[in-house]
């Protein structure tokens, strides 16, 4: 193969590629681009819509939406949920995670604990959610961001059992050997040594159960009423008059901002997190 | 392995397993329990306490005809009662032609969809894997869909599908009008969304196969079709499967798109089984036709899993 | 590292959020000449006297201090309908009166399950809903909310409204056995909506009449509707662009309000004239039996004419709820569509409508043939009677029965239901009320004045339609009966999925109906066949 055929066929690779990732990248561009739109606009603008040349764009949408309190009750209810309940599954999870890597049980085997953790993502939430419904009315936490919190840890924690736990198995274990030796407790070496050690892994579980949280509609639509989070948010851009897809495009993009940017920061942990520990990206 | 006392690594582990089988395993039972009653609930006023409203300096507001403004707190007791009723509810959904619908749209919806999603994953893959420029920055924009929100997605989608003047009104397809189209406009939401995660996932996967193995099979063969089907699918296998098991049991769920993007139309085109259950439970009030109809849902996809499981164990041992 | 980024990317984006608003100012301005003006944060003024406003409120008298109160509404935000009105008057009525109010927000699909889920486990979390006519079945049913008399109507306290100026037809959707529980808001009815230059176009005229024989003018029945929107569907009839334009739009998304068109549409057909009785005045069911009436002959009848109508539209209407519709007429790009009052009030809207001024408006014509449910046969007739409808939710607030300030909340909306401010939001497209009470129709019709409605920007020639086709609308001598029992919203959804399977091709319209009589059934003998019987004979007033 010569030089210049190799370069002809890259160009060729990236003119397909780029092509492609376009295509992908264009919805959340449009929802962009229908954010900035007067809203006669909305279905009429043509081409890519690209502001100033196929419109003329207007703040006026985000500033009417910004100005209300709905929007920050809702992005702080989401924040807050989302992080705490990240924080919680990280504290019970890790524990358990490196129990997995570093402990041999027999009964279940190590790998059946590991396989039923990651059962849990399997469950179809519409099979849970009623008796959540019910049991949190009993027991007076529902529309609670309590409440709220223990269902998203729960259905988030085996991101981290499982990520961290590989990561956990590929640490060298005489680093904690080496520290117990020199005296530390059994819990001591986990957290002063095993731990620090997996940052990276942690960080990239905590980026994925964040998003998840975040992003959740089912739960919160059925366990929330006046505690509302964004995509409850986004959902009250339709009234009886219809879909306000301006709104809606603002309100979008609100919901879809942080975890895009968690996504760019997080790529390299994306793959592992996402087949729970089971490709190493 | 370090020898460790067994309440320590107890200790580490049973937190987190109670805490899952406590709110996982027991709302099922619950549910369980729940398909198989009638649930009565009603709200009894049991007593009304009269508060008289005060002011800042404590004197009581009245009203312009002189009669003392109160705070009404009621005592309410919420009476829930369970009546057993065997199968009754089973057989309802089992007969139901709108779950039955539900089911078989579900059904379709998985397997296109995850179909679509690993071939155009895979091409993908081998596209980026190849020498290409500004292959990071593609890379990035192509990932950014699998954390969008799933919800805001159907409303994005909604405006892109719009068949009168949206972006791809030229195609002059009825996407969200016609009962036939319908369904694959779901399935393209899911395909836009996922696509990228299997492709991320394959692209991983390829570039830790090493080169040497590649360049053996090339002393062998010229064809790259060949080099694709003896040497790097049988490698990508294993991976492929788990790509296959973890996107059915998440499409499988499908509930967002269809929320915001048909609402199950048109008629019962696009309705899953969640929006079905979901609008059963919390728009009708009828749990016990949820609870039947998602356990059904859930033997299915467990059963599914099941037909993976020495391929999961072998992955995680 | 990564903690902090997104840490400080919240506090960035709260920091934004928080900086955007206006500095709150004064929202009441208490004048010397015994009136008050209502300062909105647009700096809209509505004026009002200080009777109207309600005895209770002062300069130094905030009858509300402390208290605060929760209303559940349909919400599509500040600027959108039905919760529109609520979010304006959070900041006035919150000065008036000292209290809070607190908005929860609920999409329309989520409504009737959150109000429900609050009532049935009597959690109190809600002291108002902004609530639709369909839903009292329930409301009534389980006694969860409370007359208006027990907590302030009819008293100088609060806003003073009256039941007595809402036409009959509307003035029942907020009562149960002659008790009012709701308090007076949005008014629903669909009526017609045509573009009067495209009617008295008279090269379309001429054009008509070449292909008809007929001569162009406005429908006087729904068969020369038909053939009307047939004639212009498909040509390039609205100036000034390529392209080609529609006859009638409808938005027909199922899970939204599709059915309701269905329902304003079939009156005509399926509703045998005649003073109430076992087969006159009857739409929904047998009112003996509780047999389903939805797949008789009449009804059969105007689903398949609705198929025919909707094929002179875009066929993507099957996928549209109201607001992409309304989209397309508001531009110009068809010549009907039959709607709620919005449409003729955001045709004033130059910033979503091409068509201010050519907005005209009728009651919604009626069809020459219809069933005789006595005969049991299809009759022709060449004089229609004019079918009046309230369909829709006539979106109105009533008062929980948990909540614990009942009277701060029931003041809120009774604030909302003054003359000024009820005339302010139904002149108002973006607000979602319509109007329907007298002082709303202009004179003689009513008491409102042109002036009123110049204020608000309404083009003269289309308020006086508007405002026409209203009144006749809602004083129609016969009028499809609203059906408010229990589990209503059971049946109504089972019907809105048949139709549009009906719509969309997936189903024949025999089908459509005959399964969705068939459901009915089901779900009457589920919800309790006496029970629902009773409600149903209380709810029209049918007595054998």
């Amino acid at each position: 193969m010569n030089r210049n055929q190799g370069s002809l066929l890259t160009s060729i690779y990236t003119i397909i590629a780029l092509g492609i990732t376009m295509i992908f990248f264009f919805p959340l561009w449009w929802s962009f681009s229908n954010s900035l739109r007067i809203p006669k606009e909305t279905f009429t603008v043509t081409g890519v819509g690209i502001p100033f040349i196929n419109f003329t764009p207007t703040l006026g949408n985000w500033t009417h939406q910004l100005s209300f309190p709905e929007a920050h009750i809702a992005l702080y209810n989401s924040s807050f949920i989302a992080v705490v309940s990240t924080a919680l599954a990280i504290i019970v999870g890790l524990p358990a995670a490196y129990a997995l890597a570093r402990f041999r049980f027999r009964f279940p085997p190590n790998k059946d604990i590991t396989i039923w953790f990651i059962s849990q993502r399997v469950l179809p939430p519409a099979a849970a959610v009623v008796p959540f419904f019910v049991l949190w009315n009993m027991l007076g936490i529902y529309d609670t961001k309590f409440g709220m919190i223990i269902v998203q840890t729960t259905f988030i924690m085996p991101f981290v059992v499982v990520i961290v736990r590989q990561t956990f198995l590929d640490l060298p274990i005489e680093l904690e050997e080496a520290a117990m030796v020199d005296g530390a407790t059994h819990i001591g070496a986990f957290l002063k040594v095993a731990v620090p050690l997996s940052v990276p892994a942690i960080a990239a579980a905590s980026l994925i159960m964040f998003t998840f949280a975040w992003n959740d509609y089912f739960f919160v639509s059925v366990l929330m009423m006046k505690n509302f989070t964004l995509p409850i948010y986004i959902a009250g851009g339709v009234d009886s008059r219809g879909v306000q897809f301006w709104f809606i495009a603002v309100r979008t993009m609100i919901a879809v901002i942080l975890p895009l940017i968690l996504c760019l920061l997080a790529q390299r942990y994306i793959v592992r997190g996402l087949t729970l520990g089971a490709v190493k990206g | 392995m370090i020898r460790w006392d067994k309440r320590i690594k107890l200790l580490f582990l049973l937190p987190a397993v109670i805490w899952v089988l406590a709110l996982t395993i027991a709302p099922l039972f619950f549910s369980l329990y729940l398909s198989f009653t009638d649930v009565k609930r009603e709200v009894v006023i049991t007593g009304v306490e009269e508060i008289p409203i005060l002011d800042k300096d404590g004197n009581p507001k009245t009203r312009s005809d002189g009669s003392i403004r109160t705070k009404k707190v009621k005592q309410k007791e919420l009476q829930i009662k369970y009546d057993w009723v065997g199968f009754k509810k089973y057989k309802r959904v089992v007969n139901d032609q709108e779950y039955q619908d539900a089911a078989k749209f579900t059904f379709i919806y998985v397997i296109i969809s995850v179909f679509v999603e690993i071939v155009l994953g895979l091409f993908l893959a081998f596209l980026f894997n190849r020498r290409i420029y500004g292959r990071g920055f593609m890379r990035s924009l192509m990932i950014l869909p699998i954390f969008a929100t799933p919800f805001a997605i159907g409303f994005m989608f909604f405006t892109i599908l719009f068949e009168v003047s949206g972006p791809l009104a030229w195609m002059g397809i009825p996407f969200l009008s016609n009962h036939n189209w319908a369904p694959f406009s779901v399935m393209l939401v899911d395909i836009w969304q996922w696509t990228p995660f299997c492709f991320l996932v394959f692209l991983a996967a390829l570039q830790g196969i090493p080169d040497d193995l590649i360049e053996a099979a090339t002393l062998d063969t010229k064809s790259a079709y060949k080099i694709w089907t003896s040497v790097i699918l049988p490698l990508l296998q294993p991976i492929i499967v788990l790509v296959i098991l973890l996107r059915v049991a998440e499409s499988a769920k499908l509930y967002d798109y269809i929320a915001s993007l048909t609402k199950g139309g048109p008629g019962t085109a696009t309705q899953s089984v969640s929006f079905l259950v979901f609008n059963k439970a919390f728009k009708m009030n009828d749990f016990g036709y949820a609870s039947a109809g998602s356990f059904l849902m859930l033997i299915v996809v467990m059963i599914f899993v099941m037909l993976f499981f020495t391929r999961l164990r072998k992955t995680y041992e | 590292m990564i903690n902090k980024v997104i840490t400080t990317f919240v506090t960035l984006l709260s920091a934004l959020a928080i900086a955007l608003p206006a500095v709150a100012g004064k929202h009441v301005n208490w004048k010397d000449d015994g009136t008050v003006d209502l300062i909105h944060e647009d700096g809209t003024v509505i004026n009002i006297t200080r009777e109207q406003l309600g005895a209770a409120y002062g300069p130094d008298e905030k009858p509300f201090e402390g208290e605060t109160i929760t209303v559940l509404s349909l919400d599509s935000g500040p600027k959108g309908g039905i919760s529109g009105p609520l979010y304006s008057a959070r900041p006035i009525w919150e000065e008036l009166s000292g209290a809070k109010v607190e908005l929860a927000l609920v999409p329309f699909a989520d409504l009737y399950s959150k109000m429900m889920l609050d009532m049935k486990n009597g959690t109190g979390l809600y002291d108002a809903t902004i609530t639709g006519a369909f839903f009292y079945g329930d409301l009534v049913d389980g006694n969860y909310i409370i007359p208006v008399e027990d907590i302030g109507y009819g008293t100088p306290d609060y806003g003073q409204w009256s039941y007595d100026s809402i036409p009959p037809n509307l003035r029942k959707l907020h009562e149960w056995n002659g008790v009012g529980y709701g308090v007076m808001n949005d008014f629903d009815g669909q009526v017609f909506y045509y573009r009067t230059d495209a009617i008295n176009n008279p090269e379309m005229a001429a054009q008509y009449k070449a292909e008809t024989g007929d001569e162009l003018k406005v429908p006087e029945t729904l068969q020369e509707l038909l053939q009307i929107s047939a004639f212009f569907n498909g040509k390039n009839w609205d100036k000034g662009d390529d392209e080609t334009d529609y006859g009638t739009v409808l938005h027909l998304k199922v899970g939204e309000q599709g059915h309701y068109h269905f329902q304003s549409l079939s009156a005509s057909f399926a509703i045998t004239p005649g003073p109430l009785d076992k087969y006159h005045g009857v739409y929904w069911f047998d009112p003996d039996d509780m047999t389903p009436l939805i797949n008789s002959p009449g009804h059969k009848a105007a689903l398949n004419f609705l198929k025919e109508l909707h094929k002179t539209g875009p066929a993507a209407q099957i996928g549209w709820s109201l607001g992409e519709a309304w989209d397309v007429f508001l531009r110009g790009k068809a010549v009907f569509t039959f709607s709620w009052g919005d449409v003729g009030s955001l045709c004033q809207d130059e910033s979503r409508s091409n068509i201010k001024g050519v907005c005209g408006s009728i009651a919604i014509p009626s069809s020459t043939v219809y069933y005789d449910h006595e005969k049991k046969v299809m009759v022709e007739t060449d004089n229609p009677v004019t079918y009046g409808n309230t369909t829709g939710g006539t979106w109105h607030g009533v008062v929980s029965q948990f909540s614990e300030n009942p009277e701060a909340a029931y003041a809120y909306l009774a604030f909302m239901a003054t003359e000024p401010w009820h005339m302010w939001s139904a002149a108002n497209g973006w607000t979602g009320v319509d109007p329907g009470a007298y002082f709303n129709y202009l004179e003689p019709n009513g008491t409102a004045t042109m002036d009123q409605y110049d204020a608000y920007g309404w083009a003269p020639t289309d308020i006086q339609m508007y405002s026409d086709a209203y009144y006749d609308n809602y004083t129609a001598p016969i009028s499809l009966e609203y059906l408010r029992i229990v589990c209503t919203p059971e049946y109504w959804d089972i019907m809105d999925k048949n139709l549009s399977a009906a719509m969309s091709g997936q189903k024949t319209t025999d089908e459509a109906l005959d399964d969705t009589a068939a459901s009915w059934e089901e779900i009457t003998d589920r919800c309790g066949r006496d029970r629902v019987l009773n409600m149903y004979q209380e709810a029209i007033g049918y007595n054998q």
